[in-house]
């Protein structure tokens, strides 16, 4: 009976010094608050961050596809004028109007028997017009729009992960 | 409570969170929202575009690079009726500007707007940048009086808009129309290429043309697909020789009296044609004009579509052949009594008289059809049948121009084969051929023996690259010695007719043809083909000219009325192809 009072008398006493050992570490109150607010508003200032980093990224993207779009609707227009320009070129120097700007300049057309012929060493007469380049030369077919311009941010992420975890899978075989 | 009490970063958080609720809240509004069905299918609706990819037409250029058809920049004017302020604005300011009726303009300015049909009306097309600019100062005139059209007593051209497109021109109007053919423009979506080189050549010419739908959404951007510009062509023909030849062609049509004509210049070497002029011409930039011009069955380009009995310039493809054949030589004789017998039929010479004794130039040099004759019958049909398959008569040439006929050659055997075609044929009668066909099977003697392909396409750019066209020898019907020997032949008869075909400075070989036209199954020596075909330098030919006058009032005789047309092209094509006259040339070769 004796021995077990006197258990209980210590283990009393080791309650009671535990208890004034955690009472001796605890925060106050008000610190533990600005922690959790602090925390919160950390959490809360990384996804707006994301957030904004991604409205950016995506921004960007639309408008790269806007100036896209304006870029072709401009190329169209310098194909037409470029095209025109040609037609009233080809009209400014058509046979007939030639004919009669020389005409008016004084010039005549010649008399065979008044042609006088020159040997010009090395000369192989007038040549056949060429407009572009021989066949031969393979244009690359490779699209020309940057995967930046084309993927969000997610799209980025994952495969960029994805790169990742083939290159390690590729590793280890 | 006092706010000075409440810490500031707990003032911030609340702000923040409140910030971040009412994103979501909004998401939240966004997805639930009454109008998010609407929203959808507005997404659907106008999400994508349908447009229509079409190429640029490809431009036509002659050898040297001349843009013989191109693309110029005109306007679709139209209505956006959301926007129309004030109708009879638009249809006063359109009246005046560009002819167009009032009141048909008015009543489509007018329409109600629905989002469902009425949208858009087009008003005017093909208006040129001049008239769009006038048309567009006045808007903005309008627009400064009246500023966003708010008063309606006021004009304004709003809603009225303009949209640039192109439309095929021909810069050289009528030069090679014939050889160009037309491109009907004003059928903005059924357009097609019709004759000539627009025809045959229209799938190249046109690229491609598809619907394509593209997503407005600029997140989902892509490759705006482009449609690349439709192949341009290079043809064979120089400009100035094609401007002088029809110069030419015009003038004698006129001074002979002629119901229409055609010349053909042809390098004999490669079969390229340096020239092909042919009566009536047009304007291309008016096609709708076609009907009117050729009428009565008249084909767009004679030189291709018009099958006619040559007469005595076939007569250097009976020679050739019985000179190949060894039936006879240059100086066989032979004892012209101005007729003979074939197939039960008696067969005279052209004045119907007789020549007495002759060699084989004398026969070539007179023309003398009864002689031909006999040298047909001394080649037997089935040699000079064989011979003229060879040449390629009653086949076509495959000339890159669209409309080619031909005329199918009765040979022994055939319902329509009668003895006597042997002897009628043999100077060119009863048998009928193109002028390209003709001088497909003359080149044979120009060059060697060779027959060359005659063509127009000289190359065609695709996709920025230029693909030359190769020479075509599509067959050897005679020996290089056979071919030799007939251009001397010819070139002499030339010489001692004194004919009028020949150019001082220059040896050249040809024949005249004089062929009378059958009316009423009955030949008319009042109405002739008069033709010449010729070739030349002798020594080294660079050219080949067939020259076709069709019923011909000052002269019936192709000597007379033909003869000195070639001899006037040749005049020019010697300066316009820089060929020194013989003696300078050989000199020159002979250094």
């Amino acid at each position: 009976m004796t021995e077990s009072r006197e258990r209980t008398t210590r283990r009393r006493e080791r309650a009671r010094s535990k208890g004034w050992l955690t009472q001796a570490f605890k925060q106050a109150p008000w610190r533990i608050q600005v922690q959790s607010v602090g925390l919160f508003l950390a959490a809360l200032v990384v996804v707006l961050i994301v957030a904004g980093v991604y409205l950016s990224i995506s921004g960007q993207a639309a408008a790269a596809g806007v100036g896209a779009y304006q870029l072709n609707f401009q190329r169209q227009n310098l194909e037409r004028q470029i095209a025109d320009r040609k037609a009233q070129i080809a009209i400014l120097t058509s046979a007939s109007t030639m004919e009669q700007r020389a005409s008016e300049m004084g010039f005549e057309r010649i008399d065979p028997s008044q042609a006088v012929y020159v040997v010009v060493p090395g000369y192989a007469g007038k040549q056949s017009v060429v407009l572009a380049p021989p066949p031969g030369i393979v244009e690359s077919q490779q699209v020309m729009i940057k995967s930046a311009y084309r993927q969000s941010l997610w799209d980025w992420l994952f495969s960029g992960i994805n790169r990742l975890s083939d290159s390690t899978r590729g590793g280890n075989e | 409570m006092n706010l000075k009490n409440i810490p500031r970063y707990k003032i911030l958080a609340v702000l923040l969170t409140a910030f971040s609720v009412l994103i979501f809240l909004q998401m939240i509004r966004i997805q639930t929202s009454t109008s998010v069905e609407y929203l959808d299918e507005w997404a659907e609706k106008y999400g994508v575009e349908v447009r229509t990819i079409q190429s640029e037409r490809g431009y036509i250029y002659d050898r040297w690079g001349h843009l013989l058809a191109g693309n110029k920049e005109v306007y679709e004017v139209g209505v956006e009726l959301q926007f129309v302020k004030n109708p009879s604005a638009i249809a006063a300011a359109l009246s005046s500007l560009l002819g167009t009726d009032y009141a048909k303009v008015l009543a489509e300015a007018s329409t109600p707007y629905d989002p469902g049909s009425s949208v858009y009306i087009t008003l005017a097309d093909f208006v040129t940048s001049e008239q769009i600019t006038e048309i567009s100062n006045l808007k903005d005139q309008y627009e400064k009086g009246n500023p966003l059209g708010e008063d309606p007593a006021l004009p304004s051209l709003r809603g009225l808009t303009w949209t640039a497109h192109l439309q095929r021109i021909y810069p050289e109007h009528t030069l090679a129309s014939n050889v160009l053919g037309f491109y009907t423009y004003y059928d903005r979506d059924e357009g097609a290429g019709y004759f000539g080189v627009e025809e045959k050549y229209n799938e190249l010419l046109a690229g491609i043309k598809q619907e394509v739908l593209i997503s407005l959404d600029p997140y989902e951007m892509q490759e705006i697909p482009t449609a690349p510009a439709g192949a341009s062509l290079i043809l064979t023909l120089d400009r100035e020789i094609q401007r002088t030849v029809e110069n030419i062609l015009d003038q004698a049509v006129k001074a002979n009296g002629a119901e229409n004509g055609t010349i053909i210049v042809m390098n004999p070497k490669n079969g390229e044609i340096l020239a092909m002029a042919s009566t009536p011409r047009m304007d291309l930039n008016t096609y709708w004009e076609a009907d009117n011009i050729f009428t009565d069955g008249t084909p767009f380009n004679k030189a291709v579509s018009q099958v006619y009995e040559p007469g005595s310039i076939f007569k250097i493809l009976t020679m050739a052949s019985a000179l190949d054949a060894g039936a006879v030589t240059p100086d066989t004789p032979f004892n012209d009594t101005g007729s003979i017998n074939v197939g039960g039929t008696t067969i005279f010479n052209w004045d119907r008289g007789a020549w007495g004794e002759q060699d084989m130039i004398g026969c070539m040099q007179h023309s003398l059809n009864v002689c031909l004759a006999w040298v047909a019958t001394e080649l037997g049909p089935t040699a000079f049948y064989d011979y003229l398959n060879r040449f390629g008569i009653g086949h076509r040439t495959n000339i890159d121009l669209a409309g080619e006929e031909v005329y199918p050659l009765s040979v022994p055997g055939d319902p329509m084969w009668y003895p006597v075609n042997l002897g009628t044929n043999s100077f060119g009668q009863g048998v009928a051929v193109t002028p390209i066909q003709m001088l497909m099977a003359a080149s044979s003697i120009a060059n060697d023996g060779k027959m060359v392909a005659p063509h127009i396409l000289q190359a065609y750019i695709q996709n920025g690259q230029q693909y030359n066209t190769t020479t075509q020898v599509v067959g050897m019907p005679i020996s290089e010695k056979t071919a030799d020997t007939l251009t001397q032949m010819l070139a002499t008869s030339l010489e001692q007719e004194a004919s009028d075909a020949l150019v001082e400075g220059y040896r050249v070989a040809g024949k005249t043809g004089t062929a009378e036209i059958a009316v009423n199954g009955q030949y008319s020596s009042n109405a002739t083909n008069a033709s010449f075909v010729g070739w030349g330098p002798v020594d080294d030919p660079q050219f080949m000219v067939y020259v076709w006058l069709e019923k011909p009032q000052s002269s019936i005789w192709g000597s007379v009325v033909a003869a000195p047309v070639f001899r006037d092209v040749v005049k020019e094509l010697v300066v316009l192809m820089n060929i020194p006259p013989d003696d300078i040339r050989l000199s020159i070769k002979g250094k």
